[in-house]
């Protein structure tokens, strides 16, 4: 659409007009519930507080609400992709473009990743006895990380300015020789902001997990969602910082004229080396967390112990060891050479045997056991066949010369949503059934629940199975159209259906959220009969529920001492643990980032300035202020009475 | 349910002409190869979880009768997990060999002979040439006799691109300031699709070629034609 300001015409795609219309209904309407139901506070409680249960719930919250956007944006392209020469809206081309890379990006850095980091957040401190996060503070400079960065990439759409390379960012394309303007810096700056926070939560779990944990809860002792967080906040701890380093690169590339990654003396390929470093290790980063939180339900919802637990810890580890070792399985078809492509596929199809292991000995968790099925349980049911057929099309793809024929088509796409769908959305969800009392004190409706699940798995497979076969017949990603005679316009047809009853199955779960919050039943302490510390204390829990530390002596030791009926041994003496406190200043560091990266963006060197100076002074402040103060005056007072 | 699927997929692979696993070339052959060896050890794999999932959901699954029962605690099963330890092991080392074996044959683009065909290959952004030895140069179709070999020099003058045709051979990338081989023997003759695979902007959806095998006289005289 045309406009003319101040005398220039200035051209706006209706796509982003329809876009700041829908944020004129909402903002509204929004403003409207929370003055009607004086949310005031509990907002200025949530956005401002340390407490690990209340940022989790943020992150997650945040998280869905990205995933709607990152879902829009799906049913748009299977709508352009309904029918052969489709030209469904403006999403043809360069829109097209903006389309894909803004799902893929914001699905994994702003969904995936952090919902789990939000699902660490809300349940690890709590399952391993620990009354708060080693570092509250940190804990929530890291949400606001996140938010600020998903919040600078979710408004270049606000702008026109969508980053449009793909979400791999493959270089020299993603240099400001072939994509010039701000778009691919929204990329850039959104990653690099929220990277950091990643970083941050990652460096807090290990603390809390090697620090916090109940006295006699070894780490053999230890559930294993904790455990997969503790071994992919170390994937994170080694990937993340890769990821940091080629955006800065790539911004020196885009910004400063250097050519790391084209010219006489960069090369293309580097971007592929250093992204693939970090992004295969994210692949199990958004996955391990999964398989923990898998484990944990399945063994809850079955009544018995993991297992083979000892072998569930190994092949934890040993993914995440191999994840590092496998990256060049995303380049077979750059030309390294044989000797390296073999190494990789075969690095790749070992990977296959640590996944194996776990998915039998979640099977024979549920042998003998009593499979009690409510809905974070179907979840998790759901998430073993999906899982392994995920599982079996990556080995396929790890074979590299096969490979030639797989790679960048139809069939990698089916193979990656059925492994992140499969394993992270899946059990973002059983996770947020599961621990929903803990978050909210209410429970989700059950047979809402059902239907959410069976419409969403139906749903996801008639949009991804098909899928494979079109990448077989030759159909490559990142296209906007196909002809007639490509014959893979029944594939497609159906692939939109499934994603249409998806979109449905969300609408269940929405629901199934208002209603919960407007007549939900309370859910009680122990409402699925847990075997983990996490329901040994009320939902939800207070502040330091573990004011005295309960004593550990084995495996799912709640569960026991209720099978005894011998309550929980505590410590004489309680533990020194953290104080959740209120902190503006954290807001505040996330708003002069925000500065900052728009002033980087679209090259405004005073606003670069600015927000420099206003993220800097955040250090000032800090390193004069110390939110605990308060508490610890009111613990010396005490001592002295 | 998930019993039929791999009945389905089955099907599904022989009722349609599915491009890849039709190939008119050795190498092509090769691939598909491969690509149906690990759908049939992958299928195994899958079929083994579906037959254990079902047995399991639908054995142990919550009723009347177990519903206060206490399961009794179960540590693991050392044989059990020798066994789904060694057994992937075995699966994936039947893969593996052919997988190795054709890796390098696939890599290995030395011309064979005096006779080899020579193509340049230049993708750019949104255009391939084909440029012959003798100075002709097409964009839209990459001509190719049958039953001889060719090795085509891949190149780019800007982004990445992907030199695809599936029928034929399985893609590799053309990379600015370096030069990828393939090398292939057409062995039928045919009009077959060509696209570029590896997303390289505005008009990635539209960079399609025709790749025409005819027989040697004809490709002869093709050649030779003045354009
Ligand atoms: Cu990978
Ligand atoms: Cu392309």
């Amino acid at each position: 659409m045309e406009f003319s300001f101040n005398g220039k015409s200035v051209f706006v795609p209706t796509d982003v007009i329809a876009g700041w219309l829908s944020v004129l209904i909402i903002t509204p309407i929004v403003l409207y519930i929370i003055i009607k139901n004086r949310y005031w506070s509990t907002i200025l409680d949530y956005t401002t507080t340390t407490n690990h249960r209340k940022i989790g719930t943020l992150y997650i919250l945040f998280s869905m609400l990205f995933f709607l956007r990152a879902g829009v944006d799906a049913l748009f392209m299977r709508t352009q992709l309904l029918t052969p020469e489709n030209e469904f809206w403006v999403f043809q081309g360069e829109k097209y473009n903006e389309l894909f890379t803004t799902h893929g990006t914001m699905m994994i850095f702003f969904v995936a990743t952090p919902i789990l980091i939000g699902l660490m957040n809300v349940a690890v401190p709590l399952q391993i006895g620990a009354n708060d996060l080693a570092f509250p503070y940190l804990n929530l400079v890291g949400f606001y990380l996140f938010l600020t960065g998903g919040t600078i990439f979710f408004l270049a759409f606000f702008f026109n300015a969508a980053p449009n390379m793909g979400w791999t960012a493959y270089a020299p394309l993603s240099t400001d020789s072939y994509t010039p303007g701000p778009n691919n810096n929204f990329y850039i700056f959104g990653l690099q902001v929220s990277g950091l926070g990643t970083i941050f939560a990652a460096i807090n779990m290990m603390a809390t997990i090697i620090r916090l944990r109940a006295p006699g809860l070894t780490l053999s002792r230890m559930p294993l969602f904790p455990w997969a967080t503790l071994i992919t906040s170390f994937l994170i701890l080694i990937a993340f910082p890769v990821l940091a380093i080629a955006l800065l690169l790539l911004q020196f590339d885009r910004l400063y004229d250097a050519t790391f990654f084209l010219g006489e003396l960069g090369h293309p390929v580097y971007w592929q080396h250093l992204f693939w470093i970090f992004g295969h290790p994210e692949v199990y980063i958004i996955a391990l967390p999964a398989f923990g939180i898998f484990s944990d339900i399945i063994s809850n919802f079955s009544r018995k112990n993991v297992f083979g637990y000892t072998s569930m810890v190994i092949s934890l580890t040993l993914i995440g060891l191999l994840a590092l070792m496998v990256w060049v399985h995303h380049m077979f078809t750059v030309g390294l050479g044989a000797f390296s492509n073999t190494f990789f596929a075969i690095t790749s199809m070992l990977i296959a045997v640590p996944t194996g292991i776990k998915v039998f000995n979640w099977l024979f968790t549920m042998r003998r056991g009593v499979i009690s099925m409510k809905a974070p349980m179907m979840f998790a049911l759901g998430f073993i066949p999906t899982f392994v057929m995920g599982g079996v099309t990556g080995v396929m793809l790890s074979s590299a010369a096969a490979d030639m024929q797989f790679h960048d088509s139809y069939f990698v796409v089916a193979h990656l949503h059925y492994v992140i769908i499969g394993s992270t959305i899946l059990a973002a969800f059983a996770a947020i059934y599961y621990w929903y009392p803990i978050m909210t004190g209410k429970i989700l409706d059950d047979t809402l629940g059902k239907w959410h699940f069976w419409l969403f798995l139906i749903g996801f497979h008639l949009t991804f199975f098909l899928q494979h076969l079109a990448g077989l017949d030759g159909m490559p990603r990142r296209v906007y159209e196909y002809t007639q005679e490509d014959g893979v316009w029944s594939y497609n047809f159906i692939s939109s259906i499934g994603a249409y009853l998806m979109a449905v199955s969300m609408l269940f779960f929405l629901w199934n959220i208002i209603k919960t919050h407007r007549s939900g039943a309370k859910a009680g302490d122990d409402p699925w009969d847990g075997r983990t510390l996490e329901w040994s204390v009320p939902s939800p829990p207070p502040e330091h529920p573990f004011e005295r530390m309960p004593v550990i002596d084995r495996r799912d030791m709640f569960w026991w001492s209720k099978i005894n009926n011998k309550p929980l041994p505590v410590a004489k003496n309680p533990r020194p643990s953290p104080i959740a406190r209120r902190t503006f200043q954290p807001m505040f560091l996330a708003g002069s980032l925000f500065i900052l990266s728009f002033g980087f963006i679209y090259g405004w060197v005073w606003v670069q300035i600015l927000g420099g100076i206003l993220s800097l002074s955040t250090f000032v402040i800090r390193a004069f202020s110390d939110e605990r103060t308060e508490a610890y005056k009111r613990e010396e007072e005490e001592n002295e009475q | 349910m998930k019993k039929l699927l791999p009945v389905l997929i089955m099907l599904f692979l022989t009722g349609c002409n599915v491009r890849t696993l039709n190939p008119v070339s050795e190498t092509g052959a090769d691939q598909a190869f491969l690509i149906k060896l690990s759908f049939g050890i992958m299928m195994f794999v899958v079929a083994v979880v579906c037959v254990l999932f079902i047995i399991f959901t639908v054995k142990y699954h919550e009723n009347d009768l177990n519903r206060k029962d206490i399961p009794k605690h179960e540590e693991g099963s050392r044989v059990l997990e020798i066994l789904w330890t060694t057994i992937p092991f075995v699966l994936l080392a039947i893969l593996a060999v052919p997988t190795v074996m054709y890796t390098f044959q696939a890599s290995n683009t030395e011309a064979g002979s005096e006779d080899t065909l020579h193509v340049d290959v230049i993708a750019e952004q949104w255009n391939w040439t084909f440029a012959y030895e003798n100075g002709k140069e097409t964009h839209k179709e990459l001509v190719l006799p049958v039953d001889r070999e060719v090795v085509l020099h891949l190149k780019s003058t800007d982004v990445i691109h992907s030199f695809w045709v599936p029928r034929l051979i399985g893609k590799r990338d053309t990379i600015p300031g370096e030069e990828n081989e393939l090398k292939v023997t057409p062995d039928q003759t045919g009009t077959y699709q060509g696209k570029c695979a590896e997303f390289c902007g505005l008009g990635h959806t539209d960079m399609r070629f025709d790749t025409e095998v005819i027989p040697a006289e004809e490709f002869e005289e093709w050649l030779s034609e003045e354009k």
